[in-house]
């Protein structure tokens, strides 16, 4: 069995911190990308805080030129002022550039900074409803903070009629503000150096055998004793496991987690653990190296969200082309931009959940959405073996198209009207079927994503040609054309061409794969033209192209579809604490229907959101000392009874919400683990339910789901005050349930991470003790390794093993670009994956770069004729 | 085959507002149906799935035959009892692995031996309803209707808790959820005809592109061309029944289905159901009540003043109090069951009625919900299937007896020249 020794040299997988360090290491240091000069600063007018009379006005029926489609407006009388802030990251000197609104009924201001006028005279008078040209106030010196911003209304221009006998309005579409030079750089943090990689121990196998006959055969080989289908005892050579990757990879996840033995007395003390682990490791790094087989991605079908991208971009249409409830953020203005470096201070948002009118609005009447693609068990609606196809699913492919096509608004929401769809202009109609020739090849290969062959381009050809020959006109032609495409199984399939053995993706299909990952949606002309050249494959190119991919508006949809489904946000929709314990849940005394809590389903979104566009750590899901909250949150969130004395809670907005950056001082809150939201989407009616909240944990956290429960579930009160009344707490009674080892083995993974979250109610309020009295045991340990006391010992516990959260965030984020469930296989790239996490201390970028360009990623499997 | 007009004096519209639901859809299913003018009509099978199981106690009927007492939990099927079967005894072989809730609604109808396990794991193939819908499908408009009455907007749980029906394993028959989607489906006629040229030149590219892909995504493949010449002839179908169709004269359902109550929306999609069997645009459909598990909590209107967590509540039934509420929604699901079936016995139809030329299946894939059992499920079957199903008894087979006994049982009766469908060990004696 020397030759182990070689073996076990390729198990450096497992990467264990340098524990040598004496301060934890702050992650909100990682700041990756840094802010961008210009158009750092733009800041809506809509997204402004508003005071007084400001509100939010659409514009779009004055025209698309209002930047977000709206603008701040206000309204009042001579001598009252318009009063709003701005953020500014660090001290240092700026440009400030208004854009506003000018209207027949608007006055003319004095502009106030920080209390001093910067400028006397703004006259917002003129005729018609117009954009007014920009407004260059000159520099200022301004200090790190929020600026206070000022407009007087001195007065109106002679022509212009106030509104009610004395009142004038003001629009404001934007403030942008430009460094030139600031005294200091924003905060970059420096890449800390590479963790150590832990040295594989020499073992040889007589001693992991040792190791487990001591500790493993009685259960698991001894006797006949055969637990849970393993048997280690028959396995009496490296060999023999080698041939069993499938038991190896068993015993690797019951290592990593800590799950075996059973017992509490019996853990394996730490050398014995790392022998085994390294041990398992090496069998299935063996095993993968002779045996690589990378598994296939089925053939998929777009789900609906990437559906409603794809037709949107394919068409450059100016929004979505039917209601999504998907997108639980509606934004007003364009608050999400990564090329800015900066998530804006505060946004205005809609919140889907809080009503139907919030979806983001759809302005093409009579398209409807086919019914939302379930997730599958724990991973992400977009794997092709649950993506299936049935006559419902034509129908409804051929009926969104046509209805799309046909709707009175389409002409004006397509910017390919006149390029694509109209005739050109002064040309008989003799020539139209050239021309439609040539459009349609460039539109198939968009479409398509592939070159287009001559005899799919004869095709769609056919039908616009008939349609013409029977006296069409040419939009109706081409319209009638697209409805095809957009039926089409080569648009509606992510294609990968069949292969005998694993290659490389050619570079359309690398192009797809990439612009579905990042964007949800088709390549853009850019990918396609470097795909065309053959130039996408090259390692350069491409790790540019990830980079341009990111900082587009379009990378939101990783908000949208990934982090949506990651956290299983949509729980939080469905949660109905009950009425009369949790009353605080609930906006309107008296009535169920309006749901305070759905406020925050916001803002773990916003939190990944900031992370992405300023490449933050990803280590901030678990502990951010900053959150996007409302001000209602912000009571929310504070101890004691909030909204104190206020009758009548009917205030509660639903219509657009201001969600400001908020400094989170106490651990206990911030990150996902421990916001509102999750706490209360896990919790059941009457009581928390901490199994609930483990399963979260475990499987979203971590990516390792506990195991089916099994048939029978011993009953526990659904309510805890009953419970309580028997002086028992929730925590003992769970304990005093599990009959088993094989309970206890399950419950001992789930069951801290859950208990740990008992400070929280069902509604994610904070309490010290329960309502009874009795005292919260959140004690516990992680993975059986790290003790903890409380929450905060739990976020501690994880950020100072970062390999645990950064793997579960990695693997789940390979498992969503690639479409598919993972396999031992995938081990080595996700290895890959996690040093690059670890070495760049999460940062988000990095992570995706290093997904983008893993060998599963970058390559399809051979097709295996059926066995 | 034709719905005659004069069974729908005016102008009807399945409104599901309340009081004024019912009557209307009754005005145009009363009266004679005309699927079948002379003769009796064609034999046809629908599903009713209920969640998570029943109450035991409470389900049992105390003797076997004749003359059986039914169960405080099917006291509603009362005025139908003539009609109905109960079956018990009858039991799915349950596979380790995957999640209890998720396998007893996915492979409550499947015709997967307990050994064929597709590659997620579940004992899952071709279900009961599109075995049948293949063969007498062929006559029809549409194929099957799979309808849904899946109130829930948090997208909780995956596929196989929410979808009984499926053409083969990771082959989902998807359900239409909304009242006002399914009447388009069956009733716009215009919609389905403009399709034809497009629906040829996706199928030509469809078939181009077979060549260019390896075996598995073939079979991927398969599922879009499938559907796509599923369509074709759906739409030749339904354009030779263009007259007969537009001569109904309804209008769709008004209210949305997010504002109806839950027997509302039930009864809607079931009126829709009975509309389609009626007319015989389709002979097979299936029904979810609710899907399984979806540890939400439901308003379920009149029954309970709060919002009730079914799967949840069958966990706490050791509590008297749990216990007798999950009894009453047990009943309320019969209820809904039972109204249904007491519709079609008021449609006419040959000598008798609709009812008499059912196989309508009530059921759940779970008996205990407490225990996850899937031995003795809970199993009615309402109707005659054309004289061959001798109705009004408590038929309790001996212990194990595959449910897949019952499927091959209707089978047989549908017409199918089958012998064996899973694990079946021969069929039951229903006749």
């Amino acid at each position: 069995m020397k030759s182990l020794t070689w073996v076990l040299l390729l198990a450096g997988v497992l990467c264990v911190p340098d524990e040598s360090q004496s301060k934890p290491f702050d992650y909100h240091s990682v700041r990756g990308r840094e802010v961008i000069s210009g158009s750092a600063g733009l800041y809506e007018g809509e997204s402004l805080v508003m005071k007084g009379t400001s509100r939010i006005q659409g514009m779009r029926h004055f025209g698309n030129q209002w930047s977000g489609d709206s603008h701040l407006l206000w309204l009042g009388v001579i001598g009252d002022a318009m009063e709003t802030e701005f953020p500014i990251p660090a001290k240092g000197n700026y440009r400030l550039v208004l854009q506003m609104t000018t209207a027949p009924d608007y006055g003319f201001f004095s502009v106030v900074l920080n209390n001093s006028e910067i400028r006397e005279k703004v006259d917002l008078y003129s005729a018609q409803v117009a954009l007014s040209a920009e407004v260059d106030l000159g520099e200022f010196h301004m200090n790190e903070g929020m600026q206070k911003l000022a407009f007087v209304l001195k007065g109106a221009n002679a022509k212009a009629h106030a509104k009610g006998g004395k009142q004038y309005l003001l629009g404001l579409d934007f403030v942008r503000v430009t460094a030139l030079d600031t005294d200091k750089k924003p905060k970059t943090g420096p890449l800390p150096a590479r963790p150590g990689m832990s040295k594989p121990l020499p073992a040889d196998f007589q001693q992991v055998r040792a190791v487990l006959s001591e500790n493993c055969f009685e259960c698991h080989g001894e006797g006949g004793t055969v637990k849970a289908d393993v048997n280690l005892l028959a396995l009496s050579s490296l060999a023999e496991y080698a041939q069993h990757p499938q038991l190896a990879k068993k015993l690797l996840d019951v290592l990593e987690m800590r799950e075996m033995p059973p017992d509490e007395d019996d853990e394996l003390d730490d050398a014995d653990h790392r022998l085994l682990l390294n041990f398992t490791n090496a069998v299935i790094t063996e095993h993968l190296g002779r045996d690589n087989r990378l598994p296939k991605v089925a053939l998929r079908r777009m789900n609906r969200y990437e559906y409603n991208n794809a037709v949107r971009d394919l068409l450059q249409l100016k929004g979505d082309i039917y209601p999504l409830p998907e997108k639980v953020i509606r934004s007003f203005g364009k608050y999400y931009d990564p090329a800015s470096g900066q998530l804006p201070h505060s946004v205005r948002v809609g919140n889907r959940a809080l009503g139907k009118n919030q979806i983001e609005q759809h302005l093409l009447t009579g398209v409807s959405p086919f019914a939302i693609d379930l997730q599958s068990e724990h991973g992400f609606n977009n794997r092709g073996e649950e993506l299936g196809f049935s006559p419902i699913m034509m129908e409804s492919f051929l009926g969104i198209a046509r209805s799309l096509l046909g709707s009175p608004e389409f002409n004006g929401y397509t910017a390919i009207d006149s390029s694509f769809f109209s005739a050109p202009g002064g040309v008989p109609r003799g020539v139209w079927k050239r021309i439609a020739k040539d459009r349609l090849t460039a539109f198939l290969e968009k479409a398509f994503r592939a070159p287009v062959k001559a005899d799919s381009l004869a095709r769609y050809l056919r039908l616009f040609n008939g349609m013409i020959d029977a006296g069409a006109d040419f939009k109706q032609a081409m319209k009638e054309v697209v409805c095809a495409v957009l039926a089409s199984p080569r648009f509606l399939y992510l294609i990968e061409r069949k292969r005998d053995n694993a290659v490389p993706l050619d570079n359309y299909e690398l192009a797809t794969r990439l612009s579905f990952f990042l964007w949800s949606s088709i390549p853009d002309d850019e990918l396609l033209s470097l795909a065309r050249a053959g130039r996408l494959s090259d390692p350069d190119v491409y790790g540019k192209q990830v980079e341009r991919l990111l900082l587009d508006p379009r990378s939101k949809a990783l908000s949208e579809n990934f982090a949506r489904q990651w956290l299983r946000l949509d729980r939080l929709i469905a949660a109905v604490p009950d009425f009369d314990r949790f009353e605080i849940y609930y906006s309107r005394i008296g009535c169920e229907q309006w749901k305070l809590g759905l406020q925050t389903m916001i803002e773990p979104l916003l939190l990944f959101e900031s992370i992405m566009v300023e490449d933050r750590s990803v280590m901030l899901l678990i502990d951010s000392n900053y959150s996007y909250r409302t001000g209602d949150m912000v009571t929310w969130y504070k101890p004691g009874v909030p909204f104190k004395g206020k009758a009548n809670r009917n205030r509660f907005g639903t219509n657009g919400l201001v969600y400001t950056r908020q400094p989170v001082n106490n651990r206990r809150e911030g990150g996902v683990i421990t916001s509102t939201a999750t706490l209360a989407m896990n919790a059941s009616p009457l009581r928390t339910s901490p199994i609930t909240r483990g399963a979260w944990v475990a499987d979203v956290i971590f990516n390792r789901p506990p195991k089916p429960p099994p048939d029978v579930v011993p009953e526990i009160e659904a309510d805890d005050a009953k419970i309580e009344a028997e002086g028992q707490t929730l925590r003992q009674r769970l304990v005093e349930h599990q009959v088993n080892k094989s309970c206890v083995s399950c419950h001992k993974r789930i069951d801290p991470l859950g208990f740990a979250l008992e400070n929280f109610d069902a509604v994610g309020r904070w309490r010290d003790e329960y309502r009874s009295g009795l005292k919260i045991d959140a004690k516990g340990k992680l993975f059986g390794k790290a003790r903890f006391d409380d929450v905060v010992g739990l976020k501690d516990a994880i950020i100072n093993n970062p390999e645990w959260f950064f793997r579960g965030f990695c693997e789940h984020m390979l498992s969503y670009a690639l479409g598919r469930a993972l396999e031992i296989s995938d081990k080595p790239a996700v290895d890959k994956i996690l040093s690059d996490a670890l070495a760049t201390r999460g940062r988000f970028s990095a992570i995706i770069h290093s997904v983008a360009s893993s060998y599963p990623f970058l390559h399809k499997a051979p097709e295996k004729e059926k066995e | 085959m034709i719905c005659r007009n004069r069974n729908i004096s005016r102008r009807s519209v399945i409104r599901g507002a309340g009081a004024t639901l019912a009557l209307p859809m009754l005005e145009i299913m009363g009266g004679r149906s005309r699927a079948r003018s002379s003769a009796a009509g064609p034999v046809r099978a629908a599903f009713f799935y209920v969640p998570n199981g029943v109450v035991q106690r409470s389900w049992h009927p105390d003797a076997t035959g004749r003359d059986y007492q039914l169960s405080p939990t099917l006291k509603p099927l009362e005025p139908v009892r003539e009609k109905v079967t109960v079956l018990t005894n009858l039991d799915r072989v349950k596979v380790a692995g995957t999640d209890g809730h998720a396998q007893a609604g996915a492979c409550w109808l499947s015709s997967a031996a307990p050994d064929e396990l597709s590659p997620a794991g579940y004992p899952l193939k071709k279900t009961i309803d599109q075995i049948i819908a293949a063969e007498v499908g062929k006559q029809t408009a549409f194929r099957s209707l799979e309808l849904s009455c899946n109130p829930y907007e948090d997208n909780r749980e995956s596929i196989y808790f929410d979808n009984i029906s499926w053409y083969g394993h990771g082959h989902v028959a998807r359900s239409l959820r909304d009242p006002k989607e399914v009447f388009n489906r069956l009733f716009s006629v215009k919609d389905h005809v403009a399709n034809k040229s497009v629906l040829d030149v996706v199928l030509d590219d469809a078939r181009s592109l077979e060549h260019e892909l390896g075996r598995g995504d073939r079979d991927k493949l398969s599922e879009y061309l499938e559907s796509v010449r599923t369509v074709e002839k759906q739409i030749e179908r339904v354009a030779k029944r263009q007259n007969e169709i537009d001569g109904l004269k309804i209008a769709p359902p008004v209210k949305p289905w997010q504002a109806m109550s839950r027997s509302e929306f039930i009864q809607v999609m079931g009126d829709l159901m009975i509309l389609a069997l009626r007319c015989d645009l389709t002979r097979v459909a299936t029904v979810m009540s609710s899907p399984e598990r979806w540890g939400s909590p439901l308003t379920v209107h009149g029954l309970f003043n709060k919002p009730v967590d079914h799967h949840g509540m069958t966990h706490g039934q050791g509590n008297a109090r749990v216990r007798s509420e999950l009894e009453s929604l047990d009943r309320f699901h019969v209820e809904q069951f039972a109204t249904l079936v007491a519709k079609m016995d008021k449609i006419e139809e040959g000598e008798g009625t609709l009812l008499d030329n059912m196989i309508f299946t009530f059921g759940s894939g779970i008996s205990d919900g407490s225990l996850h059992v899937y031995t003795d499920l809970p199993t009615v079957v309402a109707g005659r299937a054309g004289g061959a199903l001798d109705a009004g008894r408590h038929v309790k087979s001996a212990q194990g007896t595959p449910i897949a006994n019952l499927w091959l049982s209707m089978a047989q009766m549908m017409g199918l020249g089958l012998d064996r469908i899973g694990d079946s060990t021969g069929s039951l004696k229903l006749g």
